[in-house]
């Protein structure tokens, strides 16, 4: 399972990496930075809830 | 609602402003969505659903202007950065972004925390407060005042300079006018003596920062840091008092949510997040279309104001299932209480640290209360917020 993010998109709403600071975090402006390209075993939940809270579709796994 | 001439059903004013006044719009909203799209007579249209609402407010192709609207706040200069457009209003968000960032905002959180004991220990033994006037209108205010390094006794001032631009005397917008004026000519005079002050005396505060900030090489004018600082009092202010209202309402009147998040502290940050989609504190913003375009099928022209209404978008259950109840821990939860797109709110990870620092305090201290008796709740209109949230609660020690 990997993530994608499509950086135009993000917003910085930051609701990705304060639901799951182990896969995603935050540049000097708010906006997302993928912390791992795979995403680790046991950590799905917290990548599908990174992802699904994106308000702007910025986020999305490929399985 | 009848059907218009293009298709759209006509809506009075008086329905839309119960959007943000009725005691529950969720009904209201419900009807709505059952049009892609409703006309307010000959002032602007309605977007009601999610997904329409959603791309309006992303516009990945610039087909949408927020300098456009028509809306007098008493300001004389567009307001920076929010009635401005791409791609000039990305060297502002360069600027602002980095000062309200969640890693920035996290720093506050102590601060926070004294002003929200010292509010609530001013009422928590007498038994009762107007939870609106002593602690969801103050709050925000101090916060402001402190983090912009600007006198603490310049709240009341402050105070005042909001609601007359915001909620001014008067009914129609001609009778509201001068009010706004008044009230805009002081914020510009008030900056412009501090800016000079700084300029003598450098601080450390954001204010500071933003007098600093660069783009590419460049600094900001006094006339844009001006106009960033009054966009500040109306933006930053009021929501956060209608956001405190709202959550605060809801949890007096459903004291098995309160409970649940009283004996789970854990769970504040969602419940933040789902109360804000509940409310939708900020009903709808607007835009201007560049061009002719469709919305759900209905003709807009170019040059016409839409509404998008973010409270129906945030409760549309055909987007997203089980949006018609709360759940305190939901999730995924991508609501658009602070708007999305470029225009996505500034504030919003303030906003955020001063609502659940505020939620956390006030029920340690005082996890028991309802609305004092024979209240009824009046919601304000534009914004939601309350007059007046009468709450009792046992004295405490």
């Amino acid at each position: 399972m990997r993530i994608v993010l499509d950086a135009e998109r993000c917003q910085g709403h930051g609701r990705c990496y304060s639901l799951a600071p182990d896969l995603f975090d935050s540049d000097d402006l708010g906006h997302c930075v993928l912390l791992v390209d795979e995403v680790p075993e046991g950590a799905e939940v917290d990548a599908r809830s990174g992802v699904d809270n994106c308000p702007e579709q910025a986020l999305s796994i490929v399985d | 609602m009848d059907a218009g001439t293009t298709g759209a059903p006509d809506l009075s004013p008086h329905t839309v402003t119960q959007l943000a006044s009725s005691d529950d719009p969720r009904e209201l909203q419900r009807t709505l969505r059952e049009q892609p799209v409703h006309r307010v007579g000959d002032l602007f249209s309605l977007v009601t659903r999610r997904d329409d609402v959603e791309e309006a407010l992303r516009d990945r192709t610039g087909t949408f202007s927020w300098s456009a609207v028509g809306m007098n706040l008493g300001n004389i200069r567009p307001l920076i950065p929010l009635q401005i457009d791409p791609p000039q209003h990305v060297k502002y968000r360069r600027i602002l972004d980095p000062l309200f960032a969640p890693k920035k905002m996290a720093l506050l959180e102590d601060e926070v925390i004294a002003l929200v004991k010292e509010l609530v220990d001013a009422f928590a033994v007498s038994g009762s407060c107007d939870f609106h006037e002593e602690f969801a209108v103050p709050l925000p205010c101090r916060v402001f005042l402190r983090l912009m390094g600007l006198p603490l006794d310049d709240l009341d001032l402050f105070l005042s300079l909001k609601d007359d631009i915001i909620r001014p005397p008067g009914v129609t917008l001609d009778e509201q006018a001068p009010y706004r004026e008044r009230a805009g000519k002081t914020v510009y005079e008030y900056f412009e003596r501090h800016l000079a002050e700084r300029k003598e005396h450098p601080t450390d505060d954001m204010l500071a920062q933003i007098i600093a900030g660069e783009v590419d090489g460049e600094r900001l004018t006094d006339e844009e840091v001006m106009d960033i600082c009054y966009l500040f009092i109306i933006a930053g202010l009021d929501t956060v008092t209608d956001s405190l209202d709202c959550i605060f309402a809801y949890l007096a009147q459903n004291p098995d949510h309160r409970r649940q998040l009283v004996a789970d502290e854990s769970i504040i940050p969602s419940a933040v997040e789902e109360l804000l989609r509940w409310e939708s504190p900020v009903p709808a913003v607007p835009r201007v279309a560049t061009e002719d375009i469709e919305i759900g099928g209905c003709p807009i022209k170019a040059g016409e104001q839409v509404m998008l209404v973010l409270g129906s978008a945030n409760t549309d259950d055909d987007a997203h299932a089980g949006a018609d109840e709360v759940d305190l821990r939901r999730n995924p939860n991508p609501h658009l209480a602070f708007g999305g797109g470029v225009h996505r709110c500034l504030g919003s990870h303030l906003a955020r640290v001063e609502l659940r620092v505020a939620i956390r305090e006030f029920h340690r201290r005082i996890p028991e209360y309802e609305l004092a008796p024979g209240t009824v709740l009046e919601y304000t209109t534009g914004l939601r917020s309350l007059h007046h949230l009468p709450l009792a609660f046992p004295a405490g020690p």
